[in-house]
């Protein structure tokens, strides 16, 4: 019992960092109806940055100057990349999204090269035990700031002017533009906002029980992918509950590997897909998304 | 009506084209490939051309296994410099063709179908499927003497593919052994394995399972993928079974965490790992007081920092031509293979035969092959392993190349014992 | 050709000769370049392959596929399982080859059937993601079905024969030139490829292709109309699984040997960029893409000594497999900001006007 316990404890832990980077693919296809497939770029390069300041700003300044950097690149794909872009169709743009991933992730890994960049937080591998339980105090940092950033964030779609302008031009672009929304403004926007939040999911992808920054950690963004579609791409609580969904999932495969043999060893990675494959048959929108009306 | 055309003009030129043929430099000319042939002259074959022996390189500097080609391409270089500093061999100078296959198939069997005609043979090639995949052409028609950096047991048995040092099972089973003659593993208790999908962790995993059943061990396994960095929940699981030890055949990352995990949850039992489960900069991180504690790697050769005249020459020289990069143990390998080659071509060239099969030939010849890193290498038999030997080695960051030894070079009896 | 009949004469003759020079250009080839770049040739007609399938789904389609890799991997182990001798621990039906291929291809296309309940229902990024569970499953059975895929080795793939000829690197001497494996492969390629394209042409040029595109632009509007929307769906996803098995198989020819490695994430997001580089929704988009997206890397790679900027391996600065990627990466983003339509609107500027049929 106590194992299952201290699996589902990490489980949604760990969740709740996939939350975090679900919750970007979230604001991103809220605001303009494109998967951002360069997700994963933007959160090595918050990650980058914090790793390279550290050492002379100290971790909190490190931490925010990284999250603005990585806004800043996203707010830069946003301006010099998906506004030109003339035509319509949301799947080319997911395509371009995938060719900006590989231009920024060539371009980081270059430079971390064959290091494992440390972030120098402040919770080192302290742990809390409770009982049989541990847990590492990195873990409950996630958690806690998963959970302070999706409240907020479910707050601010349904109370400020930025979130209501991110939900007209969602829900029609034209009509939107017709009463004042700032069309280019509001995807600007979601895409820093998604660039920052990028960077606070990296620093918790790096910290202990991760080694550090290095050329894979992107590769972390493909579990949140399953997180943002089984809760619903448009959905701020259905990234909250498709990441720790996809969390805990993993780590039950994981640490019953054993008794799972007949289905192959090494389950982990797949099981999160499977999961997301059987709520997709039954729920084509995901758990939390907006269905569409239209029938035919 | 455009059929009519085209049909027309491609039966013209389709005859034309029989003809021109002929002009084609890959046309065949009655004259042999042998040149010097005569008698007293060095026998020589594809892959020199002037006064030039030309080897292949085919490594990863781009993809997953980035640190270790780049450790091994680098010591390889400086090998080759020196090589040819003193003198070369028969009056031939040699030259390093380096691909980058970024552990990308397409790419790994296209740099071998480019540099293939071009070289004597390879002194080095990252990642055993791609090995695998062009073994045919190897054994079948191309011969020339490949030298694989991959410890998988699967390449062994080729004439021409050659590995040097322990492979991965012979490897884990010295591990194993080190666990229970110095860490109080016994008969009948249950031992962790956490491997890597592939290659590398599977032939770990023969031969922990061999080892295993000789000395009435259980081991549980747990199967991970290279994206896998956080241990959590398999140090869960294998604490949940109760095991004594853990066996590691992963990455640098893994071992971090796993090591970290295992020592913040109090759960204090010894980790060993392979030779590919360690790099130095691991020490920088957080994890680097827990490996220091609690971990082990086997190694199929002394560490760099070893306390031998030839290693400490080593580290001058490869600190002298790259001093940004570190120091790990993909520079022995790299070196030792290089070594190996050279030796082979100073052979084939004492019997006057530089051709592919000259120096497959010769390396069957190097029985006791030793560059200074405590084990020697036998080429003799190419159903076995050039050693069986394994070298315990542990993290420590006082050490030059942030290893010590622990354990003698040895082999297990069931090592030795041990046939595929 | 008929819509190019409506054109004047003179195009037409200009038209073909041009078309007879590539041919024999093409059939020429394996009598003078070596084995490199035939190989290099036979992997961008492979992807050629695959990307016209993968361009009928998402280019004229408008379903976002990532999953494309699995489909080839299905078509490249098929050929294994059916075509080899069982023995080794490993699974084998021993049929014929040419036999072989052609259920591979079936199979292929089974499988892209059984995951219509999902295709069908699902549309744009959700159908994109979704697929990409193929990837994964797709990777775990390679390195799991241990007597099907042989692991993490792979398995040796069977040469093919046909009408008494094996594809394989016994030497024919044809015209006093030496032709191994990758000489032989080359004209069964170049006829897969015409096959595959001719055929995909006739699929988009025809009813079908109007409603395919139909619903790529107005999916409520096409079954307004009476388009079986579901059911063309479903079609079209099981198409290009065939296509992409073809290819599949086309590769393992060529591979000599499966590797699982080989049939990632990384493959299926090639194949989208191809297909976008070349050109959305038309039969020589996805050839030029397949052609400039294959052959860029092997090319910066072999050439990596003369290029400026581009530096050998260990030297420091950027790598040539970097370089590449840059150059791809920038491919797709440039591409589809400045040449809407790709590469091949580019090329055919001026023809499009008169040439409706080729229109997307």
């Amino acid at each position: 019992m106590s194992t299952f316990a201290e699996l589902f404890l990490n489980g949604i832990s760990m969740g709740s960092v996939y939350a975090l980077i679900a919750l970007g693919f979230v604001v991103i296809f809220r605001a303009t109806e494109v998967v951002n497939f360069a997700h994963a770029s933007l959160l090595l390069a918050g990650g980058y940055v914090t790793a390279t300041l550290h050492d002379d700003l100290g971790f909190w300044p490190a931490l925010l100057v990284g999250i603005a950097g990585a806004a800043i690149v996203g707010a830069a794909v946003e301006f010099l990349v998906m506004r030109r872009y003339r035509g319509s169709d949301h799947s080319v743009l997911a395509i371009v999204t995938i060719g900006v991933d590989i231009l920024l992730t060539t371009e980081l890994t270059r430079r971390i090269g064959t290091d494992v960049l440390t972030l120098g937080d402040p919770w080192g591998d302290s742990v809390l035990t409770i009982g049989p339980i541990s847990l590492a105090h990195t873990r409950i940092a996630a958690f806690v700031a998963a959970a302070l950033l999706i409240t907020a964030f479910l707050l601010a779609f349904r109370y400020t002017s930025w979130g209501v302008a991110m939900r007209a031009a969602a829900e029609s672009p034209e009509t939107a533009a017709l009463m004042g929304v700032r069309l280019g403004r509001v995807s600007l926007g979601a895409w820093a906002v998604a660039g920052g939040l990028a960077a606070v999911a990296a620093l918790f992808l790096t910290v202990f029980p991760t080694p550090g920054l290095e050329r894979a950690t992107s590769l972390a963004a493909l579990k949140a992918f399953p997180a943002a579609i089984l809760g619903g791409l448009d959905s701020t609580t259905g990234a909250l509950v498709g990441g720790l969904l996809v969390g805990v999932t993993e780590s039950l495969a994981t640490g019953y590997q054993s008794e799972l043999t007949f289905l192959g060893r090494g389950l982990g990675d797949l099981a999160p897909y499977l999961v997301m494959t059987a709520i997709l048959l039954i729920r084509p929108a995901g758990l939390f998304g907006t269905k569409e009306l239209a029938r035919v | 009506m455009s059929t009519t055309y085209a049909a027309k003009a491609a039966a013209g030129a389709l005859a034309a084209l029989l003809v021109l043929a002929g002009c084609s430099s890959k046309a065949k000319d009655d004259e042999g490939g042998d040149k010097g042939t005569a008698a007293g002259e060095v026998k020589t074959g594809d892959g020199i051309s002037g006064k030039t022996i030309s080897l292949g390189v085919l490594t990863d500097m781009t993809g997953v296994y980035a640190t270790l080609g780049k450790s091994v391409t680098q010591a390889q270089q400086l090998y080759v410099k020196q090589f040819n500093a003193d003198g070369g061999v028969c009056g031939y100078k040699v030259e390093l063709t380096v691909r980058d296959h970024g552990y990308d198939p397409q790419k790994a069997v296209a740099g071998y179908t480019e540099l293939e005609p071009k070289v004597l043979g390879f002194a080095q090639f990252i990642g055993s499927p791609f090995v695998a995949a062009v073994k045919k052409r190897i054994d079948g028609q191309d011969k020339g003497l490949v030298l694989p950096q991959a410890w998988s047991d699967s390449l062994l048995g080729s004439p021409y593919i050659r590995v040097i040092g322990s492979t991965y099972d012979i490897e884990t089973m010295n591990a194993v052994d080190f666990l229970m003659k110095e860490k109080g593993v016994k008969k009948g208790d249950k031992i962790g394995h956490v491997y890597f999908e592939g290659d590398y962790g599977e032939s770990a995993l023969v031969g922990s399972k061999h080892i295993a059943e000789e000395a009435g061990l259980t081991v549980v396994e747990q199967k991970i993928k290279p994206t896998d960095n956080d241990m959590t929940a398999q140090v869960a699981a294998l604490k949940k079974a109760g095991v004594k030890a853990i066996v590691l055949s992963a990455g640098p990352r893994q071992a971090a965490s796993l090591v970290g995990v295992a020592a913040a949850g109090k759960f204090n039992v010894p980790v060993i790992g392979n030779n590919s489960a360690f790099a130095p900069q691991l020490l920088g991180t957080q994890a680097g007081p827990a490996l220091m504690a609690n971990y082990y790697v086997a190694s199929p050769s002394l560490p760099i920092g070893a306390d031998t005249p030839e290693a400490k020459k080593l580290v001058a020289e490869y600190k002298k031509a790259y001093p940004k990069d570190s120091l790990d143990n993909g520079i022995v390998a790299g070196w030792t293979a290089a070594s190996a080659f050279g030796q082979a071509l100073k052979k084939a060239c004492e019997s006057k035969d530089l051709t592919r099969e000259g120096v497959d030939k010769a390396l069957l010849t190097l029985d006791a092959l030793d560059t200074g890193f405590g084990i020697a290498q036998d080429f003799t038999d190419p159903n076995a392993a050039s050693s069986k030997e394994s070298v315990i080695l542990q993290p420590d960051k006082s050490v030059t190349g942030g290893m010590k030894v622990v354990r003698e070079p040895e082999a297990s009896e069931v090592a030795e014992a041990y046939t595929k | 050709m008929s819509e190019a009949l409506v054109g004047p004469l003179r195009l037409l003759r200009t038209r073909t000769y041009v078309w007879a020079a590539g041919g024999i250009v093409l059939l020429a080839v394996p009598f003078y370049l070596d084995r490199f770049w035939l190989q290099a040739g036979l992997f961008a007609m492979a992807a050629a392959i695959g990307a016209i399938g993968i361009n009928l789904l998402t280019g004229s389609t408008g379903q976002l596929s990532m999953g494309h890799a699995f489909f080839l991997a299905v078509g490249a182990y098929g050929y294994c399982v059916f075509a080899s001798e069982s023995g080794d621990g490993l699974t084998g039906l021993g049929l014929p080859t040419w036999l072989a291929a052609v259920l591979a291809v079936l199979v292929s296309g089974l499988a892209g059937g059984l995951f219509s309940p999902i295709a069908g229902r699902l549309r744009g990024a959700y159908l994109g993601i979704a697929t990409l569970a193929l990837i994964f499953i797709g990777q775990h059975v390679l390195f799991n079905a241990r007597d099907l895929t042989g692991g993490f080795n792979g398995r040796d793939v069977p040469p093919l024969s046909l009408f008494g000829l094996t594809f394989d690197d016994s030497e024919v001497v044809v015209a006093a030139v030496p032709f191994g494996s990758a000489e032989k492969l080359w004209y069964a390629g170049l006829v897969l490829l015409l096959g595959c394209g001719l055929f995909a042409r006739g699929v988009l040029r025809s009813r079908p292709g109007r409603a395919m595109n139909a619903i790529r632009d107005h999916r409520i509007a096409a079954g307004v109309i009476g388009v079986p929307v579901a059911r063309y769906r479903a079609a079209v996803f099981v198409l290009s699984s065939m296509y992409a098995g073809l290819a599949g198989v086309l590769l393992a020819l060529v591979f000599q040997r499966t590797v699982p490695d080989y049939f990632g994430i990384t493959l299926s997001l090639e194949y989208l960029a191809m297909i976008v580089i070349g050109g959305l929704g038309s039969v020589s988009g996805a050839v030029v893409g397949a052609v400039f997206v294959s052959f860029l890397p092997q090319l910066l790679t072999r050439y990596s000594d003369a290029l400026p900027l581009v530096s050998a391996p260990g030297t420091g600065g950027i790598a040539p497999g970097e370089a590449s990627r840059y150059l791809y990466g920038a491919a797709v983003v440039a591409v589809v900001l400045f040449l809407p339509g790709g590469l091949v609107r580019m090329a055919a500027g001026r023809r499009v006007r008169t040439d409706q049929g080729e229109k997307r």
